[in-house]
């Protein structure tokens, strides 16, 4: 039985076999592509900058800890640091997965395609990635990463390579977007519109700000930090027309992230710290940095961990960062201004500082509509526009804060300098059991820590990264 | 081609004569009593005169009457029985008796491809379900009606919402990602199952299966192992339900018409929650009105005064569930003549849900009409035509669920109306929509219409040779609509989000068989081929910013985005399966198949496997006086192999996709954006090495019937090994610059037993008792995940090496090495990391059905179980921190007992109840409750009008009966829900399971039906 079984059976599968094999050839995607030009990766890849590094639950924390901002609920919560593992996940996933293996690619395929200007930007937009990444996390993958099943567990390199790294990714971008050869980016490019002159200023200031995240850093020294900073900001961004930003149209598919992230569902709002110290100054740039309480008409911040009130009574981002249709910063001139001015400080001292440092807040005034000859802006200046040998620092930091408003680089400058001036959440006000000081990293992820262990992800927030000695 | 050996059929085919040509002639009456061997009569045996075409079938009592000629012999055959041959000359009353056979001697099933096998000559594990016992259920989605009663068999419920998902599991889980369901097949032909229709930001679907209307069925038999199941190949590896639609009668004249009208009422079965505490937090009242609050931690509302006016008391459920109604009509119609026959069926099903918008329709159309072409030649065509509507409520935790607002409102608080004077909405705290405000503005329709055409031709040259063509498709087109008003919380200026759906499966199959006997061999070898294609067309179109309120058209939306989605899936299989049997004693049975698949690497596309059982009657070898006892005893192995392709199209590529809401979770834009299109690398690495998984499963069952059969046990062991698993969307860490990937890692094991006990304690002239019990208990670990990767998550639980599927992870209590309680300086438990916190799975599962007749009478009543498993009560989590949680009742200020962490000693320091709840809240190990519950799922009460009053009516029979469904459950004493069983908020995927969260709860239901048959 059996063998006439088989003899059918084979008979049967021979003759039919032939006809089944291009029957059976239908396994090619028809809904997506299986390359995708340069200009197709780049406008996506510049949203995300956008969205996720500069927008993300990553930004969002940083500016809880940095007491920003806070959620209008009881505490504990993330912002008086209970955190976990898994919080970070998304955070790294977009990092890691939307925008540097997009990167990798882009660099990739633009290397080979000898379109050069599309390599140097997918460089420098590496190199801001890697840069906001490592601030956060310390030791990252990269050298290994990126390489799917053929390595399942990239190992991590030290804080230092990848500040090494970075420089290297920026001199060849550099180079590349000056040689600008082959398919040049256009209408895909949201950031500049396929300018090459600014993605290289782009790239200066990104050097400087990495050179100065080292100024305290062991085997480094702020001085020679503060040099190679002021030799790349020769060539760095010197108006707000430098700005680097995605534009939002403001429809409900293209809205800026701070709208999303203030959205009244999210009960984010601003914290008491921030605005106070805003109203202290009398700083005209208030009415666009945030908004009056629906309730009340005022400009009022939560105090942290004093429970949870009325939505409706506190602020949320203003019209700088917080509209629908605002646009989506990556880097303000205004940091490579007072970086400038930082650097100078610390070269030449505060009297050749002061003329930079008042510059980069009238760039920043302008830049948000406010009249820098007006009663008000000349007051402030007047105010905060001189430095002196024992505030030049503090003032600085704070102001470049207020310029960077939102940036993650606050909680970097803060970890360098200590200022803003900030008091850790007091365990009676919610912090998390045994945080007594503000956190200075993040947790590695929880995806990472289950699928690539490594020994340096039993780092804890209140450690600190490699740059960041006592 | 139907062999009408099926004794049902033959009897149906019989009654129908009788009630068509018995009056006609007019010899003389042969009256005559049968009985079985104690004397019990034997009411539905079938007397019928050698020769003639007219039967009649025995009354309650026994008694017989028959149109006969002077002298002759009579046929009497009863299900269970022996049949008899009796001669008569004359009048004189006959009084037969017959003896018992065995039941499994003359049961026939429905194996794989549609053959058709004596029960006791089975080497597999199977078990049947006929229609009565479905239709008993009173279940709308035939899924729901055998849950719990089919041994090895997992049906999982998602939520109470009219039409919501169920799934069927057989001998647990086959696959970490992939589908794990059992392969549907009607009349031969596979249907999709899938589950489509979830709620627009999330809630549970419907699976397909539920378009068919369950009256048409007249049996569905469960094929549980792969030995059972090879022959359908990759698609049988997760077990087969095989469903066989009911047919006209050959020669049975006149139509018989069976009228079938039910209506029931449903009543949530409500959550308990604290009834006590207002508004507030602190003990200090909140209105809601002037301020505003989401906590319930407020003071007690019996002495609660506000300016001088009782603050009044609202019941928030009680005032929003309503009582469901639910309507079933069915009309069907069957008949035939000598060389055709037909059934047509027609139903409306029509549910309204305890949530006052939620709603389910269905119109369905069944014929089947066989005929006979030729004498070597038969045809059978059939058509299901299913409409399906849904209207449904989001569920979940997502903001656009009223329930939601409706579980956690405080008691203090008039949630009506909804609207204030600007228009705005009114509510007691920020953030949230008011959920009456969602009833009216937000909702979610979807509308199915369904084909199923079969086309069934067999072919009998010889007596040892059929040929048999099966053509079969499943077609469907589904259209989901959401839409959310202007002034929602979280689209303020509207959302609107429509899919639709194109479904086409088609299926042919040729076989041709041959039967032969060589002495005591019994022979039969098939061998045939399989081809099946099945393609999805998706349209996705989004759209906000709606032009009017209350204008749900695309048109309405300022801005749209679009995708598409197609994919194609086929399959070719060549089988063969050889039988031989000696002597009915000892039957040996070996398949293999051929099978070919798209979605492989295409150097894998092809992949050979088999199995082999023996079944060794045992009882044909007892003693006569032992074979009085055991009646019957079948010991059956079987070992299978089977190759499986259980993943997704498309899954050996690496595309670049477009950045849309649809393809990029998440994203903050849709492109095409001003102009520009854009697209980056899927996060889902494609691996072109892709190639079958595969199963490997030992089998040993034991069959038998005991004491006159009143005793029936089956018993099956297996020992199922998957290995080089299918793992779609295998989590990578981040840093290889993909999300997932495919690959083939998995190594999956379960051992099972299962039993089955039939037993009819007691059989008497009137009365009579039954009862079936059925126990399953599956061990199924995960040995395997991925090569450096002993975990991954699946949607909301984690497979883990080395434990059961559907581990539920999340952070626990800090604890000392002993286990206490630590407590941080305010006296509170803190969070001591994460862990595993235990399964969704249960340990073992079990039913048990009593059945009792006591003339016209008949009352059933089910009990079913599931024990073990935990689930993810996730309204806990809310309720513990809003205050609403019954357990926050108890509100004195504690010293909470264990180890203070910084001191070592024991706590000292008091804390209030609202700092200790809220603190609590966030440790997921507070929220993970015991899964466990025992249900009375039906209780079952029928009157039959006896025959002889019916005789002066057109009726032919008469059955009212009353239902009464989930009358009564029993939940773990830690679990704070309503039903345990609906905890599976977001439907019945994978990674959905033991998520409890805001769904709509079950109902206890009563209802009524009344049968008439023409």
């Amino acid at each position: 039985m059996r063998k006439i079984a088989d003899i059918l059976f084979i008979l049967f599968a021979t003759a039919m076999l032939t006809g089944c094999k291009k029957y059976l050839d239908v396994n090619s995607n028809p809904n997506s592509l299986s390359v995708a030009s340069e200009a197709l990766i780049l406008s996506p890849v510049e949203e995300g900058m956008s969205s996720y590094v500069c927008g993300g639950y990553n930004a969002i924390l940083a500016n809880y800890w940095m007491q920003n901002m806070t959620l209008n609920q009881a505490v504990p919560s993330d912002v008086t640091y209970v955190v976990s593992n898994s919080a970070f996940d998304q955070p790294w996933y977009n990092f890691y997965v939307t925008c540097l293996n997009n990167l990798y690619l882009l660099n990739q395929q633009a290397t080979t395609n000898n379109n050069s200007s599309y390599a140097g930007i997918a460089k420098i937009l590496t190199a801001y990635t890697l840069g906001s990444a490592t601030d956060l996390w310390g030791d990252i993958p990269y050298s290994q990463a990126f390489q799917g099943v053929k390595k399942t567990t990239p190992s991590y390199d030290s804080q230092e390579s990848i500040y090494t790294t970075i420089q290297v990714l920026l001199d060849s971008a550099i180079a590349e977007v000056t040689r600008a050869t082959g398919t040049a980016p256009g209408s895909d490019d949201f950031f500049y519109t396929g300018d090459m002159t600014k993605w290289s200023k782009f790239a200066y200031s990104l050097k400087a700000r990495y050179y100065m995240h080292l100024t305290k850093a062991s085997g480094y020294t702020a001085a020679a930090q503060s040099q190679l900073a002021l030799t790349a900001l020769g060539n760095a961004m010197t108006s707000y027309a430098d700005d680097c930003y995605f534009p939002y149209t403001g429809t409900t598919t293209a809205s800026a992230p701070w709208y999303w992230n203030f959205f009244n569902t999210s009960t984010a709002i601003f914290a008491s710290t921030y605005i106070d110290s805003l109203k202290a100054r009398s700083d005209p740039r208030i009415s666009v940095l945030a908004t009056l309480a629906t309730n009340t008409g005022l400009y009022t911040g939560s105090v942290i961990g004093s429970g949870f009130g009325n939505l409706n009574d506190y602020s949320v981002a203003g019209s700088a960062y917080g509209n629908a249709n605002s646009n989506g910063y990556v880097f303000n001139s205004d940091e490579a201004l007072f970086l400038k001015a930082e650097a100078t400080y610390r070269v030449s001292g505060y009297v050749a500082a002061t003329p930079i440092y008042r510059n980069a807040i009238t760039n920043n005034m302008l830049k948000l509509g406010v009249d820098t000859t007006s009663t008000a802006a000349q007051a402030y200046l007047t105010a905060r526009g001189s430095l002196t040998a024992t505030n030049a620092l503090q003032l600085i930091m704070e102001e470049k804060s207020v310029a960077n408003f939102l940036s993650m680089e606050n909680w970097v400058d803060w970890r360098r300098t200590g200022y803003p001036n900030l008091t850790v959440i007091s365990s009676a006000n919610g912090a998390a059991s045994g945080i007594t000081e503000i956190p200075r990293r993040f947790l590695y992820p929880l995806n990472e820590t289950t699928s690539n262990p490594q020994s340096v992800q039993s780092a804890t927030i209140t450690d600190r990264v490699w740059w960041d000695t006592k | 081609m139907r062999k009408k050996s099926f004794s049902r059929l033959f009897l149906f085919c019989l009654f129908i004569c009788l009630s068509t040509w018995g009056h006609a002639q007019s010899l003389f009456k042969l009256k005559g009593k049968i009985t079985d061997t104690s004397g019990m009569p034997l009411p539905g045996a079938t007397i019928q005169i050698k020769g003639k075409k007219a039967a009649v079938i025995a009354g309650g009592d026994g008694s017989f009457s028959i149109s006969a000629p002077s002298q002759g012999t009579i046929k009497i055959s009863a299900v269970g029985y022996d049949p008899k041959e009796v001669s008569f000359n004359g009048g004189a009353e006959l009084n037969i008796t017959l003896s018992s056979g065995n039941k499994s001697l003359s049961e026939v099933v429905v194996t794989a491809l549609g053959v058709k096998k004596e029960k006791r000559n089975l080497t597999f594990s199977s078990q049947e379900v006929k229609s009565e016992e479905i239709l008993r259920a009173q279940e709308p989605n035939v899924l729901n009606a055998i849950t719990g009663k089919v041994a090895g068999v997992q049906i999982t419920s998602s939520t109470g919402a009219p039409g919501s998902s169920s799934a069927i599991i057989i001998r647990g889980i086959t696959s970490l990602t992939g589908d794990n369901e059992a392969l549907i097949v009607l009349d031969g032909v596979p249907m999709n199952n899938d589950e489509t229709d979830g709620g627009g930001n999330g809630g549970s679907g419907s699976n397909r299966l539920a378009d068919i209307d369950p009256s048409i069925i007249e049996s569905m038999n469960i094929l549980k192992g792969a030995a059972a199941t090879a022959l359908y190949g990759s698609a049988g590896a997760r077990g087969v339900v095989l469903i066989t639609t009911k047919s006209g009668g050959k020669n049975s004249g006149k139509p018989t018409i069976t009228l079938s009208s039910g209506l029931s009422f449903e009543t949530a079965i409500l959550a308990p929650r604290q009834y006590t505490y207002a508004q507030g937090s602190k003990g200090v009242y909140v209105d809601g009105v002037t301020a505003k609050t989401s906590t319930s931690w407020g003071p007690r509302i019996d002495t609660l005064y506000q300016n001088g006016v009782k603050v009044p008391f609202y019941n928030q459920m009680k005032e929003f569930f309503k009582t469901g109604v639910t309507n079933n009509n069915t009309i069907s119609v069957a008949g035939g003549g000598p060389t055709s026959n037909y059934f047509v069926s027609y139903s409306y099903f029509d549910q309204t849900g305890t949530v006052p918008t939620a709603k389910l329709g269905r119109h369905s159309l069944f014929t089947k009409f066989n005929t006979q072409i030729t004498d070597k030649l038969s045809l059978t065509t059939e058509l299901t035509y299913t409409y399906s509507s849904k209207n449904l409520i989001n569920e979940g935790y997502g903001l656009q669920n009223p329930l939601n607002t409706v579980y956690i409102a405080p008691i203090s608080y008039n949630l009506k109306p909804y609207l204030n004077a600007d228009g705005s909405q009114r509510l007691y705290r920020y953030s949230r929509d008011n959920p009456y405000w969602v009833l009216d503005n937000v909702g979610n329709t979807s509308l199915v219409n369904r084909f199923l055409p079969v086309v069934n031709l067999a072919y009998n040259p010889t007596s040892w040779l059929s040929v048999t063509e099966r053509l079969g498709a499943d077609i469907y087109t589904d259209k989901f609509n959401n839409h959310v008003n202007i002034g929602d919380i979280s689209y303020p200026t509207g959302r609107l989000y429509s899919v639709d759906e194109n479904f086409r499966q088609f299926n042919h199959d040729l076989i041709a068989q041959i039967k032969g006997k060589y002495g005591k061999f019994n022979g039969s070898l098939l061998v045939g081929n399989n081809v099946w294609s099945k393609h999805y067309d998706y349209m996705y179109a989004t759209g906000s910013g709606l032009a009017k309120a209350g204008y749900y058209n695309m048109a309405s939306a300022s801005t749209v985005s679009y995708s598409e989605n197609s994919s194609m899936q086929r399959k070719v299989g060549f089988y063969s399966q050889a039988e031989i049997d000696y002597d009915r004693l000892l039957i040996l049975s070996l398949s293999g198949r051929y099978d070919g698949s798209s979605v492989l690497a295409t150097s894998n596309a092809y992949y050979p496997y088999g199995s082999a059982a023996i079944g060794f009657i045992f009882s044909e070898l007892l003693k006569d006086r032992l074979k009085q006892i055991i009646n019957f005893g079948k010991l059956r192995v079987s070992y299978a192999s089977v190759g499986n392709d259980n993943v997704g199209p498309y899954a050996t590529t690496t595309p670049y996709v477009q950045v849309n809401s649809t393809n990029v979770y998440a994203t903050n834009i849709t492109f095409p954006y001003s102009g520009q299109n854009g697209f980056v690398i899927s996060s889902a690495l494609g691996n072109a090495t892709l190639k079958n998984e595969l199963q490997k499963e030992f089998e040993i069952g034991l069959e038998t019937k005991l004491l006159d059969n009143r005793i029936g046990f089956e018993a099956s062991y297996f020992d199922r090994r998957m290995s080089d698993g299918l793992v779609q969307g295998v989590a990578l860490a981040s840093s290889t610059g993909y999300g997932t990937t495919t690959i083939n890692s998995a190594r999956i094991r379960t051992k099972g037993v299962e039993l089955l006990l039939t037993a009819t304690p007691v059989r008497t002239k009137n009365f009579s008792w039954d009862v079936t019990i059925n126990y399953t208990k599956l061990n199924t670990k995960v040995l395997k995940v991925a090569p450096g990767l002993t975990q991954t998550n699946i949607g909301f639980t984690y497979a883990v090496e080395g434990k059961p599927y559907g581990m539920i992870y999340g952070s626990k209590y800090a604890r000392t090495a002993k286990g206490e309680l630590l407590l941080d300086d305010n006296g509170r438990p803190y969070n001591g990391g994460n862990d595993f916190l235990g399964t969704a799975t249960p340990d073992w599962t079990g039913g048990i059905t009593n059945q009792f007749h006591y003339k016209q009478f008949g009352l059933s009543f089910f009990f079913d179980t599931r024990q073990g498993g935990v689930l993810d009560n996730v309204d806990e989590y809310y309720n513990l921190f809003y205050g609403v949680s019954k357990t926050t009742e108890s509100r004195a200020d504690r010293i909470v007992s264990g180890i203070s962490a910084s001191t070592g000693l024991a706590n000292k320091i008091s804390t209030t109840a609202q700092a200790y709840y809220q603190t609590v809240s966030y440790i997921t190990e507070a929220q993970i409750q015991d899964a466990s519950y025992i249900k009375l799922r039906n209780v079952s009460l029928s009157y039959s009008v006896k025959k002889s009053l019916l005789v002066s009516t057109p009726f032919k029979d008469a059955t009212i009966t009353f239902t009464g469904r989930n009358l009564w459950i029993h939940k773990a004493s830690n679990f704070t829900g309503s039903d345990p069983e609906s905890n599976n908020t977001y439907g019945t995927s994978n990674g959905s399971l033991g998520v409890y969260t805001f769904g709509t709860p079950t109902s206890r239901s009563l209802g009524c039906t009344v049968k008439l048959v023409f």
